[in-house]
């Protein structure tokens, strides 16, 4: 499984990569914001998406729409790792499609759980 | 001229009842002269009410001036200030990177142990089983040998990674300070702020704005009030609680 870690924070990249890894996924490449994740979506064969909301250039949310946007991505599972925490903007992110929403700071657990929960839904 | 508005009003009257007797009589240029002073008599206060107008205009004004704290804070405090947080930021990124720097290379150290031992283990449990050939025990004898050895080192080694990940968060300390030092100068603008409003603008509007918790548009990062808000959740909990009442 190839995942893409789209987070402008460094540190939050690698914690994500290492979580990852410990779950089992090692097969994983980064990106600072959406600007940079959509190219390499769109020709890298990614099988799952985690992304941050607030960032510079491309934000979160708009990357996830131009994903369900995108023919050749728009059944791409998104997972949103971010500090956004109002209402209204977990509404925004499930309207427009995301699979899960883990809001920071977060869990090596929390990460495992809302895992498991998408790919029990995309296999069931 | 400085009387009370009683004063004033007795005086308004004996000098009515006065004009009135002078034009009764035909006093016609006593009554002007009585219709001259009470009309100068009326400019002075205003002449008065105008001077204490002034005076404060120019004391406000020179005040203001005067206020070289507002110069420092702008030329010199703001920008340093920011310097200050760019250290914090720094400073942060390079604990995080050298703590998992350090985590990282453990976890390996760590992994090889298990996996060694596992390894070990099962062909101790062949000694057990009676599996073992005579050769294959010298062997193995000399394997736990230098797997303990090498156990010793890793703990040795782990250790002293540990001891770094320890020492990687002095940031906290010099941090804390660098922000302390912030907070002080954020309540420094904030004091002049309120002098300047209280000066040229309306106190009023200033204390019904006070204790207002405005939440950002869009994106807004962090958020440090969450318990004194109700446009945002408070954890992980709500937010699956919000997504489940959703259909998710």
């Amino acid at each position: 499984m190839k995942i893409l870690v789209v987070d402008d924070f460094s540190t939050m990249r690698r914690i994500i990569k290492n979580l990852l890894r410990d779950l089992g996924f090692t097969n994983t490449q980064e990106a600072d914001d959406g600007n940079s994740a959509l190219p390499m979506l769109q020709s890298g064969n990614f099988d799952f998406l985690v992304t941050d909301w607030n960032m510079p250039g491309m934000q979160g949310i708009d990357l996830l729409k131009a994903v369900r946007a995108d023919d050749k991505l728009k059944s791409l599972p998104v997972l949103m790792v971010t500090a956004e925490s109002k209402r209204e903007q977990i509404i925004e992110a499930a309207q427009a499609g995301v699979n899960g929403y883990i809001v920071k700071p977060f869990t090596a657990a929390t990460l495992d759980e809302k895992l498991q929960k998408i790919f029990e839904r995309i296999d069931g | 001229m400085n009387l009370s508005d009683k004063d004033r009003l007795s005086q308004t009257i004996n000098q009515t009842r006065e004009l009135l007797v002078h034009l009764e009589n035909n006093e016609i240029e006593d009554a002007q002269e009585l219709i001259d002073s009470l009309a100068t008599g009326g400019d002075e206060d205003l002449f008065v009410e105008i001077g204490k107008l002034t005076r404060n205009l120019h004391e406000a004004l020179t005040n203001f001036q005067m206020d070289s704290r507002i110069t420092d804070i702008a030329a010199s405090e703001i920008p340093d200030a920011k310097e200050r947080l760019n250290y914090v930021i720094e400073k942060t990124e390079i604990a995080a990177n050298k703590t998992m720097d350090k985590v990282e290379s453990c976890t390996e150290r760590s992994n090889t142990m298990a996996k060694d031992s596992q390894e070990l283990l099962k062909e101790w449990k062949k000694l057990y089983s009676r599996e073992l050939e005579p050769g294959d025990f010298r062997r193995l004898c000399k394997k736990i040998e230098s797997h303990l050895e090498k156990n010793k080192n890793d703990a040795d080694e782990l250790h002293a990674e540990l001891t770094e990940v320890l020492m990687a968060q002095d940031y906290q300390d010099l941090t804390g300070q660098v922000i302390r030092q912030v907070i002080t100068l954020v309540h420094d603008v904030e004091e002049s702020m309120v002098h300047i409003i209280k000066m040229f603008g309306s106190m009023d509007g200033y204390n019904s704005a006070k204790g207002k918790t405005t939440g950002k548009e869009g994106v807004e990062g962090p958020v440090v009030n969450a318990d004194k808000r109700d446009d945002v959740v408070k954890g992980q909990d709500e937010v699956d609680d919000l997504l489940s009442s959703l259909g998710f």
